[in-house]
């Protein structure tokens, strides 16, 4: 036990004789580097070095001459050249994915001041804008386009870039979409509620859109937003400007974003609001703009008993296609725009895909039309008149009708008259009091004689 | 020793006699062949009552008759098939019967109401109403004849029409007879049996008129498709008489036909069409495109003989899926008359086989169509 005694009490004498002395030894340093006649200016530094605020020069720097100043030549040299001399006090990089080339070439000094810095810690010759310092290597043309991001016109560089090394490309400090709403904390909070996330952003990063420096168009899309959604949606693009109607929304300065959200949605095809919302925030309203007003179609539907079936369901686009058409009111078939047109195959094929495709085909019908006398096709014989057939709209509203069928109440637009049709149901037939004719019935079990 | 050897004789004239049994080939016949993923099998067949009622009697050395369940019930020339619910229904034009099937229960019987004023002489073809009740074409009658769920004669449609009827229809209003002598659809009010119309002659083009017609189905769609002998082709008409369209012309190509005879649709908006001149059945899709055949002369079991009267059913499934191979799921059930030959009755089945990705079988083979003739590639 003794002699264990006594050695424990001689390390922890010398141990203290050691520190007690480092002090001194220290500032002998400094007083012998940096003196007013010798190294002055580390006197002076700001932000220091650790090494140089506690005159360790020799902690880097060793004495290779007997004299110094030495008469010809440096008389001290490192004690490791490069990243090497940095790494015996910090750790060492280049162990991840990608690797700042400063870093990799153990170049830390283009970057770092060795001895420290005036203007800002971590040894950097800027307080907090590292604009300047990245310019050095990195194209600034990337920070000059017309919309800036706020970290990058801050030079905030840091905020998204690890400037060492890191697992992402571009030297992310995380993967993009993490990076980004770190930030963006309501685009999270919508991409992780919302059941309709654009593919865009479900598959791609957010630079698939957007420029993370500065782009040319607002909301740092890369190009103008029209040109960011016809990259991939380029169909939906070709086919509205082929169209023959198109339809003025996409014409408006905010261009497909007028109706679909960017990101995530709600409602199918990443509409704002739902679809026929979406619709009447134009269409449901009183138009005094223009001489040819858009009609109001919230309007036409309020309080009507029968409502048209897609529109039961909310929907406007199993009628109107709102990229544009070729049809008249950008229906999604061929439809005549004029009251008047005798049925050809094909000229009503719009209102055809969905009612009976042979509901005007026939004169002499038992199954295609309740609008029959016995046999007598009665859409056929109005319709399919090749001298003046009417058209739908003659007798059906479009959207709503107090009346079964969409029978029009009011009557259809006819020039400065609306011709009303009086319509009554009987339960094998009705008839009608138009203004076009004088009242008929009809009857599908005991057919009306028209020629008594 | 004699009498051995006369008993060893007797023995193997005894075996020698009997049919088949109802037949599960040992090795599964596929239409297409492979290596095309196989889309119809060839389940089994049904030749006489034994095929039905099971093979018992069959191998009995000392006394057939004493175990037979019932008199042996043959078919001398069939022609007509129609399918409700586990029953099927088989026409038999020569000895002028109809018989009743029921393979679940074994059960194969003549027509209940075949006597009397419900006494069938030639029935052609014949179908199942709504309603669930028998009508028969009958060109002995020159009537159809309509029988209840039970097989009871219930009425007669045509008399005094002098028409030819070989095949008819029947929704819940009315019932269509295919009169082959005026080469119209008769149609008759069900209640009162009255003529209400005749369909077939008021299309624009001549060759969509009917002619020579052999055979007619109602779609569950509620259009009338018939197989026109004269043009060689299937016409498709409303149940006003309008024609629709029709599809096939004479000659030996794909999608063209020789005889047309049984026609059928399934469930799947499939359309099935017998051809006694080819010997198989084409089945086209709802556009009318050819999809496959099968049938074709020249296989041990599997091919038809002068084929007639089809039926197509998706009803007791579970039960056929017995004599399906391994991994084939059914989807529907295909019966095809055979005029002549063992099985007077083929059973088929449409499925798929399980592991098989079929629409990627179909992406490749269009693949390789469109590269060796890019002009597909415009095509479709």
């Amino acid at each position: 036990m003794k002699p264990d005694f006594y050695f424990v009490r001689g390390l922890i004498l010398g141990c203290f004789m050691v520190v007690a002395c480092l002090p001194f030894s220290a500032v002998a340093m400094v007083e012998s580097c940096s003196t007013a006649d010798c190294h002055a200016d580390l006197n002076d530094i700001e932000f220091s070095h650790m090494p140089v605020a506690d005159g360790d020069c020799t902690a880097c720097h060793e004495q290779v001459t007997e004299q110094h100043p030495a008469q010809t030549g440096s008389s001290f040299q490192l004690v490791e050249a490069g990243a090497k001399l940095c790494y015996q006090c910090h750790d060492k990089y280049g162990r991840k994915l990608t690797v700042h080339a400063p870093v990799a070439e153990g170049d830390c000094l283009s970057c770092h001041d060795p001895h420290g810095s005036n203007q800002g810690p971590k040894l950097l010759p800027t307080d907090h804008d590292l604009t300047a310092l990245c310019s050095n290597c990195h194209d600034s043309a990337m920070f000059t386009e017309a919309f800036g991001h706020g970290p990058a016109v801050a030079g905030a560089c840091t905020q998204c870039h690890n400037p060492h090394e890191a697992n992402q490309l571009g030297l992310l400090a995380k993967a993009p979409q993490q990076l980004c709403t770190g930030c963006h904390a309501d685009i999270a909070e919508g991409l992780a509620n919302a059941p309709i996330i654009h593919t865009a952003v479900k598959d791609s990063s957010c630079t698939a859109c957007h420029n993370p420096h500065s782009a040319p168009a607002a909301k740092l899309l890369s190009q103008e937003i029209e040109a960011v959604c016809m990259e991939c949606h380029g169909d939906v693009g070709r086919k509205a400007k082929k169209a023959k109607v198109k339809h003025a929304a996409l014409y408006r300065p905010e261009k497909c974003s007028t109706c679909h959200a960017a990101h995530f949605s709600q409602h199918a095809a990443l509409l704002a609001q739902p679809e026929q919302d979406v619709c009447l925030s134009c269409h449901g309203q009183d138009d005094y703009s223009r001489s040819k007003p858009l009609k109001n179609i919230a309007k036409d539907i309020a309080g009507k008993s029968h409502l048209h079936g897609p529109l039961q369901d909310g929907q406007c686009s199993a009628c109107h296609d709102p990229h544009g058409s070729d049809n008249t009111r950008m229906l999604t078939g061929p439809y005549p725009a004029s009251f008047y047109h005798p049925y050809t195959t094909g000229c009503y094929d719009f209102c055809l895909q969905c009612h009976d495709k042979n509901l005007l085909r026939f004169e002499q019908t038992t199954i295609y039309t309740d609008f029959r006398n016995g046999k007598q096709n009665l859409h056929y014989l109005h319709v399919a008149n090749k001298y003046k057939g009417r058209s739908c709209r003659a007798c059906h509203e479009p959207h709503a009708a107090n009346l079964e069928k969409l029978m029009s109440e009011e009557g259809a637009d006819f020039g400065d008259w609306k011709i009303p049709t009086r319509f009554v149901k009987t339960a094998t037939g009705g008839s009608c009091s138009p203004g076009c004719h004088q009242t008929f019935e009809y009857d599908r079990e005991n057919p009306v004689d028209y020629q008594k | 020793m004699p009498v051995i050897v006369l008993l060893f004789f007797a023995l193997f004239m005894v075996s020698g006699c009997a049919a088949p049994p109802a037949m599960k080939t040992k090795e599964a016949v596929f239409f297409p062949s492979a290596p095309t993923p196989p889309r119809i099998q060839f389940l089994t067949g049904i030749g006489d009552s034994r095929d039905v009622e099971g093979s018992e009697a069959e191998l009995s050395l000392f006394s057939v008759n004493a175990v037979q369940k019932e008199e042996l019930k043959t078919f001398s020339k069939p022609y007509g098939i129609t399918a409700s619910g586990t029953k099927l229904y088989v026409s038999d034009t020569i000895s002028g019967k109809v018989a009743v099937i029921d393979l679940r229960l074994k059960s194969f019987t003549w027509l209940k109401g075949d006597f009397g004023p419900g006494k069938l002489k030639k029935p052609i073809n014949l179908t199942t109403g709504p309603e669930g009740n028998l009508y028969v074409a009958d060109t002995g009658r020159k009537q159809v004849v309509a029988y209840d769920v039970e097989g009871n004669f219930q009425r007669a449609y045509g008399p005094g029409y002098d028409m030819k009827p070989v095949d008819v229809a029947a929704d819940d209003r009315r019932v269509y007879a295919l009169d082959m002598s005026r080469h119209k659809i008769l149609v008759f009010n069900k209640q009162n049996g009255e003529l209400v119309e005749g369909l077939g002659q008021d299309a624009d083009n001549p060759l969509e008129r009917l002619y020579l017609a052999t055979n007619m189905e109602l779609t569950r769609q509620g259009l009338l498709y018939v197989a026109n002998a004269g043009s060689g082709s299937i016409i498709k008409l409303d149940r006003d008489g309008n024609t629709l369209g029709s599809f096939g012309k004479m000659g030996d190509g794909f999608g063209q036909f020789g005889r047309p005879r049984g026609v059928a649709g399934d469930s799947k908006k499939r359309f099935y069409v017998v051809d006694a001149a080819h010997q198989n059945v084409q089945l086209f899709n709802e556009e009318d495109r050819l999809l496959m055949f099968f049938g074709d002369p020249g296989l041990p079991v599997g091919s038809l003989n002068v084929p007639a009267g089809i039926a197509v059913t998706d009803e007791d499934l579970d039960f056929y899926q017995q004599f399906a191979a391994p991994g084939f799921d059914l989807e529907q059930v295909i019966l095809v008359v055979n005029q002549v030959g063992r099985y007077k009755v083929n059973i088929y089945g449409l499925g798929k086989m399980q592991g098989i990705d079929y629409e990627a079988y179909y992406r490749e083979s269009l693949e390789r169509m469109r590269k060796a003739d890019p002009e597909q590639l415009k095509k479709r």
